[in-house]
């Protein structure tokens, strides 16, 4: 695991719902999809993945159940639930919104103020 | 929520099944990444070995999943529980003295909160029942509730602010049954009682708006005991009709069980409409000029104000008091009917409040010091323990163990034994009100109070549980984990510390405050109580027994009942073991006779509190059989006959009153209004105590009751016995039926129940108290004996260091016991004066005595003083005994 900048703080839950929804994981395929479908531009710190999954799945955003793995062992694979679909949506939105914002403040040249 | 919900569930009772799978996941997870670091050209075991690194501590990640999962309190809470009860079960002495204490403690505050509960807080089972107000009258002095039928319907046309007004008196019933009359308690009650009230009905239906008319075809409601008692709740039972003071009545309702009326502290078996009361007595619904004991209660309309209502209610009082018939009232006696007044009746009427409520609160006060007491022994005994556990707990505060968790810990402790106390004292609580309610129930017409557990005592007893393990716990926990780590985690003597005087000393002397305080309490009330028993109440108690037989109700026309009462006199007369037998319309620690108005000589300032004067028709042996003694003049005698002068005999109150300085003898009187010869008094006898042992003899006027111009349905009998007069109560009872199967006997009791029943608050009182005491006594003496035990241990090396330079054994001992002295004198000045402060609460209840009698003040502090030092005693002669050289090297 290569030294990738920090996730910035509530950034987790967001980048797990994330990688479950596009297919059912388990806990180090989250690990590995994040990695991924950032461009190996994030990496999430190994002790605070499974925190967060419980965490998760105590707010009934993520269910669980065990199933096999690519290599045939047994492995509790997480997927996103009709509630963590619709916080997924709105959490996208909202960072979307804060992202623009914050880009737009950043990019203002002398000109415009 | 309901996912939390389920998954904290699963958590608590599916536990293993969750730590196994959260292993199983994170092995997984460790060997995946071991295998992708393999095929990075990794041996195997150091690709295991960097997975384990990545991955972080197993452990405290794996805590955390606990917590996501908000778990871990509950985790720690079953840690805490699982040590506490391992330390109690290592310490088993500690634990059930510390238990045994608490519950005592507790058990007694739960006692005294089920009567408080019982007496002053239980709410009618009515509907809404703080809409209820009773309607009454009065300024400046309690209101007065007593008011008769044409004031209540005064009241009822009253338009717009009550949604139901109502009214009813307490009575007595005579029902007749296969054993003959039996009595029964009664309530009059207005036509829509029950439906203004809301009663809960167990069957059928009670009365809603039945007309207080008089009727043919009359109706009653019973009561849930009464249909158990007497019909074994048969369910026809409203089928079936009672012959109530010999008058055909049926049934057409069953309060529910937990509806007993109005009155706290009685339970009517019968309610019968005002309407079947105007049959008998037709003047019932007009009677203006008689004050009967009709309460009447209103119910407001919702969203009006007591002060809204109270202007017409007042409006149509001065109305009703502005009538002819009234001014008489007015003019006598202005103050009581000045002003209507409305007071809340969610908690019904009578006396029983008024009567116990100081009482009450003074056992209230008393068993919150005796658990204070309680609570500091065990705070102590922990104190104690938590020195022996300073290692363990410096140990774990330096190896980064919080602060909070270990308070947590030691409270999770004191919690434990707290509720453990608390579950115990509550069947002591059970056991003790059952004592209790013996002396209430020693009486005639004994007090039905419900105190059998309800959620409000529980909530009581689980509230002051938890805040008595907090109180002891907290200053034990803070203290204990707030040590000087170095000394502590040396094998150096661990002190919490080192200075002469500790915590515990000072917590020890706020015991024996506590407990000169209840022993001064005590001992003023149970001397009260004795003042009480041994007072000459003006008559010879032993070996009396009294009877009160009734003809109200019964065939017997009022002028048959003198022949009976005389036949009945004979008849017992006749019986063996009987000295003496005499008959009167009252007897001394009952009643005191008929308040009468009398026409005085002319000497006598004629005021209306003057006139006042207690008449009680006696046959001629009343003297003899009470022993009470002639002072001057003659006795009054068989000569003293219906046609013969009108004579009376006067007590010595009333021969003062009359006569001033001068012989009463010859003086003559008349009762207002009775159109008769003047009376002559003939002698002045010895004053008898009549309500009660507390009351001043009332001027008392003795007539024969051959002259008295009507004979009272009510008539005592009184037997003087050679034996005990226990022991004649059933042939008695055969005689009186001989006599007449009208005669219906009421009460049968010797003058030592009927002084004792005279009693029931002082004895309620001394009793409790004097219990309480004791064990304030105990506890305080093991706590002193403790925490003095504990000092001594402490500070042995010390002892033993000065031994050996030569201090002699006695020195040792004087040391120890002038320490204990100093505690004790301590405690005993700040107990005395805190006595001396609060005296004034018992001014109601000593008699015979200041209630900072210095006497007692000084016997309670000798007497705690002597105690102290017998409990402190002990561990001083251990002391005196160390061996030096033992006590050197023990450290």
């Amino acid at each position: 695991m290569g030294k990738n900048p920090e996730l910035l703080p509530g950034t987790l839950d967001m980048l797990i719902l994330k990688a479950v929804s596009l297919k059912p994981l388990h806990g180090y395929g989250i690990l590995l999809r994040i990695q991924q479908i950032s461009g190996e531009a994030l990496s999430v710190p190994q002790g605070s993945l499974y925190p967060a999954l419980y965490r998760l799945e105590h707010q009934g955003l993520i269910a669980a159940e065990w199933g096999e793995s690519e290599n045939k062992r047994k492995a509790k694979f997480y997927t996103l639930t009709a509630t963590g679909r619709r916080r997924l949506k709105a959490e996208t939105a909202e960072w979307n919104k804060l992202a623009s914002a914050i880009g737009a403040a950043l990019g203002a040249t002398p000109d415009e103020v | 929520m309901w996912s939390r919900l389920r998954s904290l569930a699963g958590m608590l009772f599916r536990r293993d099944r969750f730590e196994s799978e959260m292993r199983d996941e994170v092995r997984f997870h460790i060997e995946a990444r071991a295998e992708d670091l393999a095929r990075t050209g990794l041996s195997p075991a150091n690709a295991m070995r960097q997975a384990r690194m990545e991955f972080g501590t197993e452990d405290a990640i794996k805590d955390d999943c606990r917590q996501s999962r908000g778990v871990r309190w509950l985790d720690e809470i079953s840690n805490d529980l699982r040590y506490a009860l391992r330390l109690m079960a290592k310490t088993p002495g500690f634990t059930a003295a510390a238990i045994l204490s608490l519950a005592l403690g507790i058990g007694a505050n739960t006692a005294i909160f089920s009567l408080m509960d019982a007496v002053l807080l239980r709410t009618v089972p009515v509907e809404s029942p703080r809409d209820l107000y009773f309607i009454g009258h009065g300024k400046g002095v309690r209101p007065g509730y007593n008011s008769n039928y044409p004031l209540f319907a005064q009241y009822r046309s009253i338009d717009g602010v009550f949604s139901g007004i109502t009214a009813y008196s307490p009575t007595a019933f005579k029902v007749s049954s296969n054993a003959g009359l039996e009595n029964a308690t009664g309530l009059w009650v207005n036509g829509s009682f029950h439906d203004v009230l809301g009663v809960p009905m167990a069957l059928g239906r009670g009365f809603s708006g039945e007309s207080d008319q008089p009727t043919p075809n009359p109706t009653a409601v019973i009561s849930d005991a009464f249909w158990s008692r007497r019909f074994g709740r048969a369910p026809d039972v409203l089928d079936r009709t009672l012959i109530i003071d010999g008058r055909a009545v049926p049934i057409v309702g069953v309060t529910a069980p937990e509806f007993t009326g109005m009155v706290p502290g009685t339970n009517p078996d019968i309610t019968l409409p005002i309407a079947v009361r105007a049959i008998a007595e037709p003047d019932y619904l007009t009677m203006h000029d008689t004050w009967t004991d009709l309460t009447i209660v209103a119910r407001l309309k919702p969203g009006v104000s007591v002060a809204r209502a109270l202007a017409p209610v007042d409006l149509a009082l001065q109305q009703y008091m502005a009538a002819d018939e009234n001014s008489w009232i007015k003019k006598n006696n202005p103050d009581a009917f000045a002003v209507a007044t409305l007071d809340p009746a969610a908690r019904g009427s009578g006396r029983l409040r008024s009567q116990y409520e100081t009482a009450l609160k003074v056992l209230m006060g008393m068993v919150a010091m005796v658990l204070l007491i309680a609570s500091v022994n065990v705070a102590n005994l922990l104190l104690v323990r938590s020195a022996a556990r300073a290692r363990e707990v410096a140990i774990r505060l330096c190896v980064g163990g919080a602060r909070s968790r270990l308070v947590r810990q030691f409270l999770t402790e004191s919690l434990l034994l707290a509720l453990c106390g608390g579950v115990l004292g509550t069947f002591i609580a059970i056991w003790g009100t059952a004592g209790i309610m013996r002396i209430f129930n020693s009486v005639e017409t004994p007090l039905l109070l419900e105190v059998s557990p309800n959620t409000r005592i529980f909530a009581f007893t689980m509230a002051v549980s938890l805040l008595t393990g907090i109180a002891f716990g907290l200053l034990p926990a803070l203290r204990s984990t707030r040590i000087d780590l170095t000394p502590a985690l040396k094998d150096a003597p661990v002190a919490l510390s080192g200075r002469r005087w500790s915590m515990s000393h000072l917590l020890v002397g706020t015991q024996v405050a506590l407990s000169i305080v209840v022993l001064v309490v005590a001992a003023l009330l149970v001397r009260s109580l004795l003042n009480l028993r041994t007072l000459d109440a003006g008559f010879e108690g032993g070996n009396l027994l009294l009877v009160t037989v009734d003809t109200a109700g019964t065939a017997v026309a009022p002028d048959a009942r003198l022949p009976i009462y005389l036949a009945l006199l004979d008849r017992l007369r006749a019986a063996p073991g009987v000295r003496s037998v005499s008959g009167s319309k009252s007897t001394p620690i009952h009643t005191s006779g008929d308040g009468r108005a009398l026409v005085m000589p002319p000497e006598v300032p004629d005021t209306f509190e003057a006139r006042g004067a207690f008449a009680n028709p006696i046959t001629p042996e009343y003297f003899d059989t009470l022993g009470i003694r002639l002072l001057r003049g003659r006795l009054l005698t068989d000569r003293d006959t219906a046609t013969s002068p009108r004579v009376a005999v006067v007590n010595q109150t009333m021969a003062k009153y009359i006569g001033g300085d001068h012989d009463p003898i010859g003086m003559t009187f008349a009762f207002r209004g009775e159109p008769k010869d003047l009376i002559e008094i003939v002698g002045v006898v010895q004053d008898t105590h009549q309500m009660n042992l507390r009351e001043a003899p009332p001027r008392t006027v003795y007539t024969p009751l051959a002259q008295a111009d009507s004979i009272p349905s009510y008539f005592q009998v009184e037997i003087r016995t050679a034996q005990d007069p226990a022991a004649m109560i059933t042939s008695v009872r055969q005689m009186i039926r001989s006599v007449s199967g009208d005669l219906v006997m009421r009460y049968v009791r010797t003058m030592d129940q009927q002084i004792n029943a005279s009693l029931v608050r002082e004895r309620l009182l001394a009793t409790l108290s004097a219990a309480f005491a004791l064990l304030a006594l105990v506890l305080s003496a093991i706590g002193l004996y403790g925490v003095m035990s504990y000092t001594v241990t402490r500070r042995s090396r010390e002892i033993g260091i000065r031994m050996a330079l030569g201090a002699a054994r006695g020195q040792v001992l004087g040391q120890v016991m002038s320490q204990t002295f100093a505690i004790a004198i301590a405690g005993t000045v700040v107990g005395i004066v805190t006595a001396w402060m609060t005296a004034k609460t018992l001014s109601t209840f000593v008699f015979g005595l200041s209630e900072r009698d210095p006497a007692t003040l000084a016997g309670v502090a000798v007497a705690l003083l002597a105690i102290s030092m017998i409990a402190g005693l002990f561990p001083a002669r251990r002391a005196a005994t160390l061996d030096p050289v033992r006590a050197i090297k023990a450290e």
